[in-house]
């Protein structure tokens, strides 16, 4: 197939949404209206674009990273390019990692969690601080994993969109960080 | 880091890593523990642990929200604060949360106004009040209720029934042992009878009362002879033939495992011990409390905390680490089999006075030496270890006494520490941990006020008493 160098790739950031310049944000990536990252949260497509929705919450040392499974080299033949799809309204709280490749609503990744390539995030999940998920599954709705043995619950409501932080960071995070400017989504790659 | 007393049974975590030093407590019970859980009796001058010493109740408080509250009132709630709630989930302590409902103004039904309500969530596992179904309260604290146990009135009527059922007892014993005995030992009838009275849980009253106090005034606080006492009949239990039936599909209902309580969450709800998650209601957060400790033998106490559950100080800690010099090791090279090897040990005097210690090897049938598989050769020369200076750090221009310490023995010294080595030859092959053991003897001053050491205590007893402890050390194995 074709050969597409990461280089030339640019962000694409929406209207509306508050990217600090200080945050790294390399490869394809797409960034929606009313999203916020820190500075600091490093997004990184390497294996393939990343799309975010709007309405998300990324804080400082948050890792988005659509990287290679272990066994593949970057080189080798026949690797398609998977897109990671972020939903609305999702927190990616401080010092997260996140390789999951399909994340819905309304979730929350608490601080220094990890969720591997094989998950797959539906709505309203929560993924308790410091707790590693690397299994190979689609995690109900509704479901909150915590504890240190990760234990399992499910709640009864979804976690509320955060609009008032959101909002208070759009209004406060400009006077103290430069921003990265705002680009239209480009056309369809032809 | 965490250490374990070698005498705590309970659940065990992961790994318990062994104590590296242990001294030897010469009670009734030989324990052996580190040096900073054991306590030291200065008017018997002998190591106290846990296990020799009583343990009295001191204060009860609620580890969140820093209540006092004295025992009587406790008992009565059950040990339980009134105003904080553990999560049923997951044990961690509920937080309130407001949130901003519409809500028709009483004067004007069509109108709304944001009204308050308060709901319970858990931080940890955020588990909320609202997924077991309990209703949003107006007021933020004090609106929650346990929930009813069914069975309250019959077991507050047994109660009552063995309640009474002791008191009998209790007063047919004393009758008995009043005749039997004519100068009567109340310390010994106290003590007894409080025992079996605690049986059926009877009577803050009665365990207030201190050794020794006159039975006379026991008897007034519970039924006089003779009088007219209400006979409390309870029915006996009934056994059942017929059992409640299974539910049919009991074998072929798929299960939903998030709703299937743990047994932990079962468990800390004994009232209904319920099956599904939707039922678990919060209880209200458990007591701790404070405790005194007090020597059995001279019955002085030895660690008496403050009694505002917001201050960790003592008022009294006569704890083994500031009055027993202390062995720590600082470096083993690798352990050979019957080689001999020099380990570097520490050794820091927690008085402010000058200290002599001497090492002694333990002699070939030792009661006290069981445990050791090495051979050990300690320093023959007596130790001398400077006293503990607070202001040593900040004063700069401080003559360094000159002890004239063999280099062969003391490795280096510093304030009220040195470190000196001693020679060890492992005798046991195989996996097991080397094991050495010695005897420590120091001269040690009872003070007046060993708290101010430098007030002029020109007539106190100075005279040193030398103390001897039995001190054994875990090497750790042998290099493979």
């Amino acid at each position: 197939g074709r050969e597409k160098v990461q280089s030339t790739y640019s962000v694409k950031i929406a209207a509306g949404a508050v990217v600090c310049v200080e945050s790294e944000i390399r490869g394809d990536v797409t960034i929606g209206p009313r999203t916020v990252v820190h500075p600091k949260a490093r997004i990184i497509a390497e294996a393939g674009p990343i799309v975010i929705g709007e309405g998300n919450l990324i804080e400082e040392q948050a890792l988005i990273i659509n990287s290679y499974p272990e066994n593949i080299t970057p080189d080798s033949e026949g690797v398609e390019p998977k897109t990671m799809t972020i939903g609305i309204n999702n927190v990616f709280e401080v010092g997260c990692v996140s390789q999951a490749l399909k994340i819905g609503d309304n979730n929350v990744i608490e601080s220094k969690a990890d969720v591997g390539r094989n998950v797959i995030l539906t709505s309203g999940c929560i993924i308790g601080a410091f707790c590693q998920v690397n299994t190979c599954e689609v995690i109900p709705d509704n479901t909150v994993l915590y504890g240190s043995g990760c234990l399992r619950r499910v709640q009864t409501e979804r976690p509320q969109p955060q609009t008032l932080q959101l909002d208070f960071l759009m209004k406060i995070l400009p006077n103290y960080h430069h921003l990265k400017k705002t680009v239209k989504a480009s056309q369809n790659p032809s | 880091m965490e250490t374990l007393c070698p005498c705590w049974v309970g659940e065990h975590p992961a790994e318990p890593k062994p104590d590296r030093v242990i001294y030897l407590v010469r009670g009734e019970k030989k324990t052996r523990s580190p040096l900073s859980q054991l306590y030291f009796c200065r008017y018997c001058s002998e190591l106290r642990s846990l296990e020799c010493v009583s343990h009295e109740v001191d204060s009860h408080y609620c580890p969140s929200c820093l209540e006092n509250m004295p025992s009587a009132e406790a008992k009565l709630k059950k040990n339980r604060c009134a105003n904080c709630f553990d999560c049923p989930c997951c044990m961690h302590t509920l937080s309130t949360r407001a949130t901003n409902i519409p809500a028709p103004m009483p004067d004007d039904p069509t109108k709304t106004t944001m009204k308050k309500a308060y709901y319970l969530a858990c931080g940890f596992c955020r588990w909320t009040s609202r997924d077991v179904g309990m209703a949003d309260k107006s007021v933020a604290s004090g609106g929650w209720q346990e929930p009813e146990n069914p069975h309250t009135q019959r077991i507050n009527k047994l109660i009552e029934y063995y309640q009474q059922l002791a008191q009998r007892e209790r007063q047919e014993r004393d009758r008995k042992k009043m005749a039997r005995r004519r100068q009567c030992m109340p310390m010994a009838f106290s003590q007894h009878t409080i025992h079996v009275v605690e049986k059926y849980g009877l009577g803050t009253r009665l365990q207030r009362q201190r050794a020794g106090a006159p039975l006379s005034s026991l008897a007034g606080l519970t039924l006089k002879e003779g009088e007219d006492q209400k006979e409390i009949i309870i029915e006996p239990a009934q056994a059942l033939d017929e059992v409640e039936p299974l539910p049919e599909d009991c074998y072929t209902r798929p299960i939903n495992l998030p709703e299937v309580t743990t047994l932990r969450q079962r468990l800390l709800q004994p009232d209904f011990q319920p099956s599904g998650a939707s039922q678990l209601h919060p209880k209200h957060k458990h007591l701790l409390m404070k405790r005194s400790l007090r020597c059995r033998k001279c019955e002085h106490n030895l660690s008496k905390p403050e009694f505002n559950p917001t201050s960790i100080k003592f008022k009294i800690q006569l704890v083994a680490v500031s009055y027993i010099p202390e062995v720590r090791i600082m470096s083993i090279p690798n352990l050979r089999y019957m080689k001999e090897s020099q380990v570097l040990l520490t050794l820091t005097n927690p008085v402010e006075n000058l200290t002599h210690v001497t090492l002694v090897a333990c002699e070939e049938g030792d009661p006290e030496d069981v445990n050791s598989t090495a051979k050990v050769m300690v320093p023959t020369k007596e130790l001398v270890l400077a006293g503990k200076d607070a202001a040593a750090d900040y004063d700069e221009l401080a003559e360094p006494q000159d002890f004239q310490d063999d280099p062969d023995v003391v490795a280096f010294r510093k304030s009220n520490k040195i470190g000196f080595f001693i020679k060890v030859v492992p005798q046991k092959e195989g996996d097991t941990d080397v094991l050495v053991s010695f005897k420590i003897r120091h001269d040690f001053r009872n003070l007046a006020a060993p708290i101010r050491p430098n007030e002029e205590a020109g007539d106190a007893t100075t005279e040193a008493i030398w103390l001897t402890h039995h001190v054994e050390l875990s090497l750790g194995p042998l290099a493979p």
